[in-house]
């Protein structure tokens, strides 16, 4: 995504229409990321919005060294990796419903545009811890390679990798058609 | 149904492949709203923390002078002439030990009846999943620099003692659903 430089010296300067339009344009695809990273959409909007002001605080030190887009990617997940390290999540975790939360975000999220396996791998990256599918999506589609994901979470590049295997894993088993076995004694 | 056991190239194209369009954000006029809502509650906060600081500090300066109050009052004997009063001890002072009208308000306050509390388990999974795959991670850094031999016996003895804990709560699970 390429940004107008005469744009972004006119936002840089404060001109409330063209930080408008700044926001207009950066916006989706960084709610997206950060929703994809957290899961929910209420603590989404949530990071969201601390990313939103912190991109507008430090606006002036841009230096232009990577594409404004991405520059506002690593804030983003500089933002969701802040909060998933904190000891706040998990306290928080506890009083999330168990599994009427998963279906009820899945269910906010289905539009007309998704297919049913599309519908199922939403499904199964909700049912993911975390820390799981922050990895997920981080490496499969934001093209963290591991060392810079276990740098970002202070951990090993087998972490990383073991935190990625067992995403995969519980995907697959997700995902897979649920087979009517025939019960034994043993 | 996607296929993940092709190649991992699949996930990352479904992953790509997710709509967007269900995330689309508030309107920037929202965002000015919540960044100047967010501004006047952290200059809010700020105003209690100062508040918070000044009362702890009277707490603790109140506290400082009742105990230096309470022990300069131990020391003095009596004036010449002035009668020493002491109250006669009740039945219940020479029986109870000094916290046991504590305790028995702490009891009282108690339920009669027990209460049952149903907790998910769903944290308690995630963290001990969490914790065993710290201990993989762990293991194979230790195998890979070649740490003693007490070390990896600790770390597998660890982890079998977290995979024990994870099958009781998976038991757990089964146990109540088979119950409701």
């Amino acid at each position: 995504m390429t940004v107008c430089p005469e744009l972004l010296a006119r936002a840089r300067g404060g001109e409330a229409a063209a930080r408008q339009a700044l926001y207009a344009q950066l916006a989706p695809a960084t709610l997206n990321l950060i929703r994809r990273i957290v899961g929910q959409r209420a603590l989404a909007e949530d990071l969201f919005q601390d990313t939103m002001m912190l991109f507008y605080e430090r606006l002036a030190q841009y230096r232009s060294e990577a594409p404004l887009g991405a520059w506002l990617r690593q804030i983003a997940v500089s933002r969701c990796l802040m909060y998933l390290r904190s000891p706040w999540k998990r306290a928080r975790l506890c009083l999330e419903p168990v599994d009427g939360g998963v279906a009820a975000e899945v269910a906010a999220l289905v539009t007309p545009g998704y297919s049913g396996e599309l519908i199922d791998l939403e499904r199964g990256l909700a049912s993911l811890a975390p820390t799981a599918r922050a990895i997920v999506w981080m490496y499969e589609v934001e093209g963290y390679s591991h060392q810079e994901i276990a740098t970002a979470f202070g951990r090993s590049v087998s972490f990383s990798k073991s935190q990625l295997a067992r995403a995969h894993a519980r995907l697959r088993l997700l995902l897979e058609p649920e087979v009517q076995r025939p019960s034994c004694l043993i | 149904m996607p296929d993940l056991n092709s190649s991992p190239q699949d996930l990352s194209t479904l992953l790509r492949a997710l709509p967007a369009d269900a995330a689309a954000p508030y309107g920037y006029q929202e965002f000015e709203r919540r960044a100047q809502q967010r501004d006047r509650r952290a200059r809010g906060l700020a105003g209690g923390e100062r508040l918070a600081t000044a009362c702890v500090v009277a707490v603790g300066l109140l506290a400082v002078l009742v105990r230096l109050g309470a022990m300069g009052g131990v020391g003095h004997p009596p004036a010449p002439g002035v009668p020493v009063v002491r109250s006669a001890p009740g039945p219940e002072d020479e029986t109870l030990p000094p916290h046991a009208g504590v305790a028995e308000r702490w009891l009282a306050s108690l339920p009669e009846e027990p209460a049952i509390v149903h907790v998910g388990t769903r944290a308690a999974v995630l963290g001990l999943e969490d914790r065993i795959a710290q201990i993989d991670d762990l293991l194979s850094t230790a195998r890979d620099s070649g740490d003693a031999p007490a070390r990896l016996a600790t770390l597998r003895q660890e982890r079998a003692r977290l995979v024990g804990t994870l099958v009781q709560v998976r038991y757990a699970e089964v146990l109540a659903e088979g119950s409701l």
